[in-house]
Formats: structure tokens, C-alpha cells, sequence
């Protein structure tokens, strides 16, 4: 791979060339990617295809093994990129929340402003009542995780990570978890956090949001991305067998 | 008959007054020492460096795996030999911090492994430090799962304190040894000290068991 100027490239999160492999499990194979700043792009794809392992590897949360990944203008596994404060700029949503479970609402939004961006607590808190009152969760405020059902746990998290301004929201299944009739009220906070103009990759299978605020959706199988396109052109004209599959199965119901 | 036993031993309360304070300063000293040493090995056992981790593998099953007795030997005898020189109460404060510390560290280790990996992948991603990881979340949760057992532990190593008698420390045992050879009944003498150690440890008992049933708690931090 010929290191292209990355920091001439418009792209927020470049992916080159990048493979990963699980001992002799190729799951990530060959990955080119680009996503601008302000895009949010939808990835989906069968259960094990690595669309988790993708997005994951964006904040480091597993190291590829060969290829370039830059984000924001910094290249992973580069000894100059300081691998701490670029995650600082992006926020990471869990398929299972993650909250701290000994800290209220408002101390899990508040923590990482407070001891990594060094903000004053009184403003830290300030600010952090007003996000989750964003999410609909200004009553919640010194509730404990486990006082609150999941769909309000998975705002906290998005809250969360909204605390940290971040330039990049990463989400992976974020409604997986969740009974049905929560899906909807996490769906509208992340179509908000979207129309704000963040630049978001999501993991999720819920096609109704793709269609509402993706300008691409990426289809992943064994590990590598079988197709791309805007939603229109992937819901009504899938051009590989694949995905044809992959969506029969998904929009049956 | 009994009461005329309790009598003759009656006299030698200030020694024993005097051997239960050497048991509890030893214990208090020792624990206090072993658990901050504890804590610190078992933060490192857990960290990412993996010689520093099995080095202290090594010596936690090197120390779990020998008597107290030949350690606290070793330490009081070996030592000097090698031109470090300790009088016999600093000799039995090493032994027993090193061996609390031990237990202790596994204890710790136990405690931060019972922490789901999703709270420090959260903690991760949002940009906060090892340490700051460590402060904030791991410990926090993981307290839970250590606090009982290290309670429990301190009752141990407060009884592990009687070896040091040993090495000639005047604690509560040795007291008890010394009295037996003046007076008829050595089974009342013994009695007497178990009792000691006993009203001790009985308080951390009791605590072990509080903290046991709060672990049911279903949120919020743990308060001693």
C-alpha cells in the first residue's frame, strides 16, 4: 500500500487496504473505505460478516493487521497518533450499553468531560443535565443504570458520549438489546444526533433508519464489503445475490 | 478448683496486656502495609506487562506455597547473613506484610477480573487513562467482589501473627508459652489466649458477614 496523503484526503475515517484476521479467520478482508465528514453510513450485513470488528477497529478497539486506517487525519498504529486523545473524539455506542453501573445518569455523562477534557465539575454538570434532557431524560438525572430500562440506558450511553463533543459517533447495534417497543425512542435520539451533522457509521439491521438519515449504506459478508450505495439504490435494486438474500430475510416481516 | 487456677495466672495480666498489644500492633501494622502492597501488586498483576505480571505470579505462589514459619525463618536468620540487619520486630512486620500482601493481591487480582470487559472497553473509548480507567471504573465495581474475602483474610493473618512469637516477639501465644511454665494448668493458660484472639478477630468476623450480605445491593458504591 502507498501511503497516500491522508491528511489531503477529505475522508473523516479512510479505510485502505485493511485485513484482520482472528487466528486463521480472515475477518476483515481487504476493506477500502472512506466516510466524510458529516456522512452517516449504515453498515449491515450477516451475523459474523465483521461489521462490528470494522467499526470497532476505528477507535482501536481492535488493531488491524495490515492495511492503512486514518481517522481524522491520524494514522492508527502510527507511533506519533496518541491513540488516548483520539478516542476523545469518538464516541462509541455499545450493543449492551456499558454503562457504569455505580455511577448515576449524570456521573456516567459527566466523568470522561471531567477527568479527560479537565472541565470544571459545575460546568461538566450543567452540561450534562442539558444532554440528557435532550434525551429525554431530564427526570433521570441521578438515576442509577440499573434503575432504568434499556432503552433508557442506551440514551444515557448516547448521552454520554455526546458529553465528549466528539467528531465521530461510532454505533454498534445499538438497538440489538432492546425489547421492540424501545427501539423507536433510541432511534429518534440517534436520527437527532444525525440531522446535527455528525459523521456516524452504525451497525444495525433497522433499515427504516438507514432510509431516514443514511447517505450510504454498506453491506458487509465474510468480512468484506460486498456492495455500497445510497439506500435507495440498495433497497430496491440489491445487485448481488448476497444481499438480494441478506434483505429477503431482514424486510420479510 | 478452677477459680484458684484463675487466680494464680491472675498475676500475670500485665504481661498478657502486654502481648495482646504487640499481637494487635503487629496485625494493625502489617495489615495496613499488606493491603496498600496488595493492592499495588495485584493493579500491576492485572496491567499489561506481561514479565512484571508473572513475576509476581511467581512470588505470590512461591510465598502461598511455603510455611509462615520457615519464611519469617528465613528472614530473621538468612538476612543478617547477607549483612542486613533486623531486630526481631521488624523481621515479623516484613513476613507478615509480604504475606498478607500475597493473599491479598489475589484477592485484588480476582476482584478486577470479575469486572465485564464492556466497562473498561467503555471506559476506553471514552478517552480515559489506565489509571484513571483503573480509579474510576475498575476498582469501584471490582471493591465489591473484593471486599469480603479481604476481611475475611485479615482474620487470618491476625492468627498467622502468633509464628512470630518464633522468633522471640513477646505477642499473645508467646505470653501464653511463658506463663504455661509457671502455673499448673497449661490448658486454662491456652484457653485464656485463644480467648484473646478471639475478641480480636470476632468484630471482623461480624464485618466480613455484613459486607457479604450487601453485596446484594443492586446499585451505588460500596461504604464501609
Amino acid at each position: 500500500m502507498t501511503s497516500l496523503s491522508s491528511k489531503n484526503g477529505a475522508g473523516m475515517i479512510e479505510f485502505r487496504g485493511v485485513n484482520k484476521w482472528f487466528g486463521q479467520l480472515n475477518v476483515l478482508r481487504d476493506i477500502t473505505l472512506s466516510v466524510e465528514p458529516r456522512e452517516v453510513v449504515v453498515v449491515c450485513g450477516p451475523s459474523g460478516s465483521g461489521k462490528s470488528t470494522l467499526i470497532r477497529c476505528i477507535n482501536g478497539l481492535e488493531t488491524i493487521r495490515d492495511g492503512d486506517l486514518t481517522v481524522d487525519g491520524q494514522r492508527l498504529g502510527d507511533p506519533a497518533t496518541n491513540m488516548t486523545r483520539l478516542r476523545t473524539e469518538i464516541g462509541f455506542v455499545f450493543q449492551s450499553f456499558n454503562l457504569y453501573p455505580h455511577k448515576t445518569a449524570l456521573e456516567n455523562v459527566t466523568l470522561a468531560p471531567i477527568h479527560v477534557r479537565k472541565i470544571p465539575r459545575t460546568e461538566a454538570e450543567k452540561a450534562g443535565r442539558e444532554l440528557l434532557a435532550k434525551v429525554g431524560l431530564a427526570d433521570k438525572v441521578d438515576a442509577y443504570p440499573a434503575q432504568l430500562s434499556g432503552g433508557q440506558q442506551q440514551r444515557v450511553a448516547i448521552a454520554r458520549c455526546l458529553g465528549m463533543r466528539p467528531k465521530i459517533m461510532l454505533f454498534d447495534e445499538p438497538t440489538s438489546a432492546l425489547d421492540p417497543e424501545m427501539i423507536s425512542e433510541v432511534l429518534d435520539v440517534m436520527v437527532a444526533v444525525a440531522e446535527e451533522g455528525m459523521t456516524m457509521m452504525v451497525v444495525t439491521h433497522e433499515m427504516g433508519f438507514a432510509r431516514k438519515v443514511a447517505q450510504r449504506v454498506v453491506f458487509m459478508d465474510a468480512g468484506a464489503i460486498v456492495e455500497s450505495g445510497t439506500p435507495d439504490e440498495f433497497f430496491s435494486n440489491p445487485k448481488t445475490d448476497r444481499s438480494r438474500a441478506f434483505l429477503s430475510k431482514i424486510l420479510r416481516h | 478448683m478452677i477459680w484458684q487456677q484463675l487466680q494464680s495466672i491472675a498475676g500475670s495480666y500485665p504481661l498478657a496486656l502486654r502481648g495482646l498489644g504487640m499481637t494487635v500492633v503487629l496485625s494493625l501494622i502489617s495489615l495496613v502495609l499488606g493491603t496498600l502492597l496488595g493492592f499495588g501488586l495485584g493493579i500491576l498483576r492485572t496491567g499489561g506487562n506481561r514479565l512484571i505480571s508473572s513475576a509476581i505470579g511467581a512470588w505470590v505462589d512461591l510465598i502461598r506455597g511455603t510455611p509462615f514459619l520457615v519464611q519469617i525463618f528465613l528472614i530473621f536468620f538468612i538476612l543478617p547473613e547477607l549483612g542486613i540487619e533486623l531486630d526481631a520486630f521488624t523481621a515479623g512486620i516484613i513476613a507478615l506484610t509480604n504475606l498478607a500482601a500475597c493473599f491479598i493481591c489475589e484477592i485484588v487480582v480476582a476482584g478486577i477480573r470479575s469486572v465485564p470487559t464492556g466497562q473498561v472497553e467503555a471506559a476506553l473509548a471514552s478517552g480515559l487513562s489506565r489509571w484513571q480507567r483503573m480509579r474510576q471504573v475498575v476498582l469501584p465495581q471490582a471493591m465489591r467482589i473484593v471486599l469480603p474475602p479481604l476481611v475475611g483474610q485479615y482474620v487470618l493473618l491476625i492468627k498467622d501473627s502468633s509464628v512470630v512469637s518464633a522468633i522471640g516477639l513477646t505477642d499473645l501465644t508467646r505470653v501464653g508459652w511463658l506463663v504455661v511454665q509457671r502455673v499448673p494448668n497449661g490448658l486454662l493458660v491456652f484457653f485464656l489466649v485463644g480467648l484473646g484472639y478471639f475478641i480480636v478477630c470476632y468484630p471482623l468476623i461480624m464485618l466480613a458477614r455484613r459486607l457479604e450480605q450487601r453485596m446484594g445491593a443492586a446499585h451505588g458504591e460500596v461504604q464501609i
